[in-house]
Order: C-alpha cells, then structure tokens, then sequence
C-alpha cells in the first residue's frame, strides 16, 4: 500500500488489552467510521506530522489559548496540550447520545424547578428529601424563585465515558459553570488549519454555530422582553484560570466581559458602569460560583460579586445563566438517582447508562467501599479537577487507608465507582502513536429548546497508563469528530 | 463601553508608548556616548531620573553604578522589580490586554503577545548581548506596528478611541519628559552661550524624539535649544510635539463627547482646554522666560492633572454619580425605599498601572 519506506503514523499501534479502543477493533482493522482518517493520516509521514503538531503549539501560544495555573505570576499561562488525532464518533451512534443527553438535561432541569419548588420528587420519596436538602450546593435562599422560563441548566456539560464494551455512559453531570467549549471550538479551527485535505474529506459535522445558539438561548430568557437584550459574561478576573473561555465567549457571543466591580445594583435593577454612564444589564452569563455572586446574599467576603445581584434577581429584573443553586443537581452524590428522575418527571426510560455508584452515606454501601477500597474509584462530591479522588487499584496502602478514614468521618462527603477501563485513543507522544484514555464532555444549550453541539471536548489523559485526563492533572484535549450521515 | 475596559485600553497604549521611547532613549544615549565629550556622570543618570527611577535605582543597584552604560540599559530594560523598565512596560500592556481581549482585534492582541513572547525568548537575551541597537529597533518598531495593526484591524469606535486617547496624553508627557532629560545633564539652557556639548545634546534629543529630520524640514531652525524646545513643544504638525498631541486628545474628547446624549460637564474637557489654550498663548519667549524646566514641569502636572479628571469623567467614575444617574435616567419602576444599603467594597481585579 505505502510507496515508500517511511514509517507509517499508526505502524506498531497497539490498543490496550482489555480497553475499548477508539480506532482500531481485536483484530488491529480500524472500525468502519474510522477507516478513512486512518488511511489520510497515514499518508503523511511521521516527520510532517510533527511539524503540524509544533505549528499547532506556538499558534496556540501566540494567540494566548492558554490557561492559567493557580497561585503563579503571568508567567504560568500554559498552553492545553491538544493531540492532532481527532477522536471520532460516528454520527449514527451519536445520534443516540444527543437524545440521551437532552432527556438527561430536561429530567435535571424538572428536578431543579421542582427542588426550588414543590419538591414532589422529595415529597414522594424518590430522592431522600436529606441528601437534596442536606446538599452543600443547594441554596435554600432560592426556594420559591422561578429563573425566566423556568430554565436552570442553560449550559450543560455531561462528562461521557466508554466502557469495556465500548458503550456511552454518563461520568458526571456539570450544570454549574462548565468549562471548555472555547477549547472545542480553537482545536476546531486549528484542524481546519493543519488537517485541510484530511479534514475537508472527512465530512465532519461542524460545531461553529454554538456561540450563536448560545446567544439565542441568553436572548430566550432576557427579561427586558421583545427589546435587544444587553448581555454581559461575568467573570473572577483576568487570575481565573478560565479567564482565556470567558473572554472568548464574550467576544464570540459578541457581548462584553465584566468583572463583578463593572456591574452595580440601583432599585433592583443592575447596571453596568459605562464611559457614559451606567447602562442596564438584562441576562448576565455568569463563571463566578454561587457563593461568591453576591456578598449580601452569600459569602460576605466575596470581592467577585455584585451586592444586590439576588434581589434583582429574585425580582425577575435580570437572568443569571446558569441559574443559582444548579450545583443540588449536579452533586455527585445525587447522581445515582438521575436514572430515576427520568422515569418520575418524563416517564421515560433512561437512554444513557450510567456508572454504577456506591453512595457512602447508605450503610451498605459504605461497608462495601470501605471493604473493597483498592478496586474503586472514590470521589468526595463536591470536588471538581480531578482532585479529592482516590484510584484504588493505582494507590498506596497509605493513600487508601487514608480515604477509608476519611469515607468514615464524613460519609455523606463520598462516594465510590468501579474503576472503568476508560477508552483509549491513538495519540502522539515523544514514543510514537500509543493509545491513551480518553473521555468526552458535549455541550448542551438550552434555551426555548436544548441543542447539543455535535461532538464535544474529548480530554485525553496524556501520561501512559493514567485514567486522569483532567488539565491541572497533565490531560490535553483533541478535536471530536461527528463523521457520516445520521440515520434519518 | 464598560469603564474597566476603557482603562485598559488607555493603559495599554500608555504603556506600549513608556516602551517605545524608552527603548529610543537608550539606544540614541548609547550612539550619544560615541560623539560627545561629557564628563561620564553626565550620559547615563538623566535616564535613570527621567524614567522617575533614580531613588529605587540607587537602593537597588547603588550609586556607583548610575553612570554605568551597562548597569543603567540592564536595570531599565531586564529589571522586573523596576516598574518603569521596558520589561515591566511590555508586561502591563500585554496584562491589560489579556484583560480585554474580547474588546480587541485578533491581530491586535496577537501583536502585543508577540512583543511580549519576544521579550521573554532566550534568543532576544542573546540579541541583547550581541547587536544591542537591533534589539532596541525591534522593541521601537514593534510599538509602532501595534498601532498600525490597529488601526486596520478594529472599529474606529470606543475602544479605539480610548487606545488613542492613552497614546496621546502619554506622548505629551513622554515628549516634555525628553525635552528635560537636558535640564538634567547641563542645567537650565542659556541660548547665548552654546558649546558644542549642548549641540550634541539638543542632537540627542532629537532623535530620541524621531525628530531629527522633521527638525531640520523647518528651514529656520538651527539647532539651538530655543529652537529644539520650540520644536518639540509648539509644532502642531511633529506627531510627538506636546501642543500636537494635545489637539489629538482634544479630537478624540470631542467625538467621545458627541456619542453621548447627556449634557454632563467634564472636567477632563475643562483641564486640556485650559491647559491647550495657555500653550497655544505663548511662544518660546514665554517659555524661556518663564524657564524650559518650570515649563516642562508644567507640562508634565497639568498632564497628569488630565489623567486624574479622564479616570473620573470616562475611566472610574465615582460610584454614586453613577447610582445618582441610574435612579433619575429613564427608570419608571425604581422605588427608592427599595434602595439596597450601599456598599463600596468593589474588588478590583484590574492590571496595576502606575503614572
């Protein structure tokens, strides 16, 4: 096949034993949707290859896609590794996916107007009344304040997985502020850039319009009613370690950035502070967490908020997107009942599975985690980033003796899951392609209806052998693509 | 636009602007040392006092050190604890500009990320070392391109406007400041009683100015001091001359003034027209007799005098002007018994400037 004697890119890949691999089946034959990437890849030779990743990285750093690492000086911008591989999806399985995730996103959306609300699900038993209320992220001052529309997750971000068996199945939910679309939409952009010829054959569906249905849906829940809305993206600062997202947003979405110091609240109406005087805001996308959006209602050392944002707020004078107290849904440790939200708000049967939870609160379950430590993967539930975790199976007697004490003390704080042998993904590393664990976090935007962006940020845990694929933890990210006509 | 912005915008530009003409000083001051026959003490201290650095250069470097070619040109250009150098300029406007991304252009912040990714590459280290006026060169046509980038590239509306305005009011001042390092080297001039030196010097200034051919386009002009001073302050059509720049400030207040249907008074307008009418009031005489020094401080505080009303008028208006105006402008449903209690502690996130 090859006319001459360079190495070909996947030359000597192997997928991991025991792991679903991305691109290639038991037998080294790529599956069917993947067929035709591998052929174009393997067109060029290792060497161009490289020079593409090298021109992916100083364009990435030239044009500041970077994040910032915590507690350092300007210096620490770093670029998110990305992988040239794409990860590819075929679009007859993702089909399944997005109706799997917009079901996911209305039961969590019911579940958050009926928490704030007449908490039937509580009333009823099917969540325990004392882990929703008991919950660190719900907000009780929100109780009986309905967000326009009655839309909470505006923004979703549903982190995936893939089994053994090679099946989608839901890690986590995020319906706080989740981050890295802006890296989905920048990797897309330098694909096109790179790949040209491998990329215009590949048929990819494509995800630029996601800045404009997030405008659309910011505009659907304006309360200024018909007029031309003034949307603004608050941020913590220029120290975030997001601050890169936020400014992207604002600038796709085509709207301005604010810092909580640029907006003031005047009879329960907000204001931004303009060079010509102040100028009333009527949805306000917000990155900053709950507790630091309004110093009068929530923490009162917050320098990040705007004082009197709730009121105004509660007042139905401005939209916060995501709505306030999300973070009840998204809880790792209401996460088990997902599944039975579905079937009590839509009567459906779930069409996305999900991982098999040990919630360390239950007596049982407990035992059971405690008992069996090294063969799980134990999270505390309201930490994010890939910290507060333990991996059995790779941890020290010490770091595992650690966690049962800490599951202990604090049960309601934990809670356990098999360790799933995460996807693997061929990447490139100084070694040449290997297989690396991947997972996968589409967007889903919700307005007056949900729209998925096709595909999503797929992470990638760079390091061999790692399951972590989290930024501050040495993960990158490549571009996902959705290839192939969908089933009609 | 939001105020915030607005600063950093004109934070941007002040600061691109303290890069260019201090990398033009130290490198004409380098060539300057070739020519003249000054006694040491004179060549290099000027900088470090119009870069407003001597007092952190003596704790830090020392005495003995301020008329050292090299010691000065590393501490104004590498130092990051010295606020002034070219290294903590590039800094705070490429911070500024990270802070307002969204507001500009691509190839606008790609441009100030580019100087600033240059500044920290150990290849300019080398650069440094081995062909000192290319690096210099670089750093001053990198600020230029900026501008010109720009001006292709973004709206000519708020933002922009903002970007010029920085400029402008930081030429001024930068243009006064120059034009003083002589006071600094040789005293107050005396324009009867010139040696060679003070040609050499007044030569200098020029082209730390970019001005030395323009200079000599006004046929009349021979270079003396008076000339030079008149020059630099009092020609309209030089890009870095004071009374210049001030007109372009004044462009710039009068369209953003045009943009808003209120009447308020402004009392960035009220200081640069006072200032500007003085100025366009005297000449040279005026200036000699009143003496270039007090003059250029003049120049220097009523400046600064300007930036103070700017930050009140456009950059950081003081709170409760703002709430007065949200409770009277067009907002039928306000309650002022519904009125929060008013709290003052903003966060302030922003870029440090100084100036």
């Amino acid at each position: 096949m090859s006319l001459s004697n360079t190495p070909r890119l996947f030359e000597g890949y192997e997928p991991l034993p025991g792991t679903f691999d991305e691109f290639f089946g038991p037998d080294g034959k790529p599956h069917p949707p993947v067929e035709q990437v591998v052929r174009l890849l393997n067109e060029l030779d290792p060497q161009a290859f490289r020079q593409r990743q090298k021109l992916a990285d100083t364009t990435f750093l030239r044009s500041g896609v970077t994040f910032s690492v915590y507690g350092k000086s300007t210096d620490t911008e770093r670029i998110f590794p990305f992988d040239l591989i794409p990860r590819i999806v075929s679009a007859t399985e993702w089909h399944d996916v997005e109706r799997g995730l917009v079901q996911r996103i209305r039961a969590l959306n019911l579940f958050l107007n009926d928490v704030y609300g007449e908490q039937r699900i509580l009333a009823e038993g099917v969540v325990p009344e004392h882990m929703v209320l008991g919950s660190k992220a719900y907000q009780p001052k929100m109780h009986g304040i309905t967000p326009p529309k009655g839309v909470y997750v505006h923004i979703a971000g549903v982190d995936l997985i893939r089994g053994d068996d090679g099946r989608f199945m839901v890690l986590e939910d995020n319906v706080r502020t989740p981050s890295g679309v802006s890296y989905v939409l920048e990797n897309r952009m330098m694909m096109k850039k790179v790949f040209a010829n491998v990329f215009r054959e590949s048929r990819v569906a494509p995800v630029e319009m996601y800045p404009t249905r997030l405008r659309e849906a910011m505009a659907a829940v304006s309360p200024g009613g018909g007029s031309e809305p003034h949307s603004v993206v608050l941020t913590p600062g220029p120290f975030n370690s997001a601050y890169f997202e936020h400014s992207f947003l604002a600038r796709r979405v085509g709207c301005e950035l604010v810092q909580g110091s640029d907006l003031f609240v005047e009879g329960d109406r907000v204001f931004a502070k303009t060079t010509t005087g102040p100028s009333p805001v009527h949805v306000i996308y917000r990155r900053v967490d709950d507790d630091f959006l309004d110093p009068q209602w929530f923490r009162s050392d917050s320098m990040l908020g705007v004082p009197g944002l709730v009121r105004a707020y509660a007042k139905g004078n401005v939209a916060i997107v995501n709505a306030i107290g999300n973070g009840v849904a998204d809880d790792k440790a209401i996460y088990p009942y997902v599944p039975d939200m579905i079937r009590f708000y839509l009567s459906e049967e779930p069409i996305l599975e999900q991982v098999r939870t040990y919630i360390c609160e239950r007596e049982a379950d407990r035992r059971y985690v405690i008992e069996h430590i090294e063969e799980l993967v134990v999270k505390a539930v309201n930490e994010a980033g890939g910290y507060g975790m333990l991996v059995g199976p790779k941890a020290s007697q010490r770091e595992c003796a650690d966690f049962r004490a800490r599951v202990a003390a604090d049960p309601r704080n934990y809670i356990a899951q098999p360790l799933i042998e995460l996807s693997a993904c061929p990447t490139s590393s100084r070694d040449g392609v290997g297989p690396r664990r991947v997972d996968l976090r589409p967007f889903i935007v919700t307005g007056d209806s949900s729209w998925v962006l096709p595909g999503g940020l797929t992470r990638v845990a760079l390091v061999k052998g790692s399951y972590v694929v989290n930024s501050s933890q040495g993960g990158g990210s490549k571009d996902t693509w959705v290839v192939g006509e969908p089933p009609a | 636009m939001i105020s915030r912005v607005a600063d950093s915008c004109f934070w941007l530009t002040r600061y691109l602007e303290r890069v260019d003409t201090l990398a033009r000083l130290l490198e004409v001051n380098r060539s300057f040392q070739l020519d003249a026959e000054m006694s040491s003490g004179d060549r290099w201290r000027p900088l470090v006092v119009v870069s407003g650095s001597e007092e952190l250069f003596l704790e830090r470097v020392g005495a003995e050190q301020i008329d050292d070619a090299e010691a000065v040109q590393a501490y104004l250009v590498w130092d990051e604890e010295e606020p002034s150098s070219i290294v903590s300029s590039v800094r705070w406007a490429r911070e500024n500009a990270r802070t307002i991304r969204e507001t500009m252009s691509v190839e606008t912040w790609e441009s100030v990320n580019d100087v600033w990714l240059w500044l920290r590459d150990r290849a300019t280290r080398r650069l440094y070392d081995r062909d000192r006026d290319a690096f210099y060169d670089h750093l001053c046509k990198q600020c230029m391109l900026f501008h010109g980038i720009c001006y292709s590239t973004m709206l000519h509306e708020d933002p922009f406007l903002f970007m010029k305005l920085g400029r402008a009011v930081e030429r001024a001042g930068q243009t006064a400041r120059i034009l003083d390092v002589k006071h600094h080297a040789l005293g107050d001039t005396a324009a009867d009683r010139e040696t060679t030196v003070d040609a050499a010097q007044w030569l200098a200034i020029l082209r730390s100015c970019s001005a030395f051919e323009p200079f000599f386009k006004r046929s009349a002009h021979v270079l003396t001091g008076q000339a030079v001073a008149r020059f630099l302050i009092f020609d309209r059509t030089f890009p870095r001359s004071v009374l210049h720049n001030l007109d372009r400030a004044r462009g710039l207040l009068l369209r953003l003034q045009a943009e808003e249907n209120s009447s308020r008074r402004h009392r960035s307008w009220e200081v640069l027209e006072r200032v500007r009418g003085q100025l366009l009031q005297m000449d040279i005489e005026d200036v000699l007799d009143w003496g270039i020094h007090r003059t250029l401080t003049w120049i220097v505080d009523s400046n600064s005098e300007l930036c103070d009303a700017l930050h009140e008028d456009y950059l950081d208006p003081p709170i409760e002007a703002l709430r007065f105006a949200a409770r009277t402008a067009g907002n039928p449903s306000f309650h002022p018994l519904l009125a929060t209690p008013v709290d003052e502690s903003s966060g302030s996130g922003q870029a440090q400037r100084q100036g």
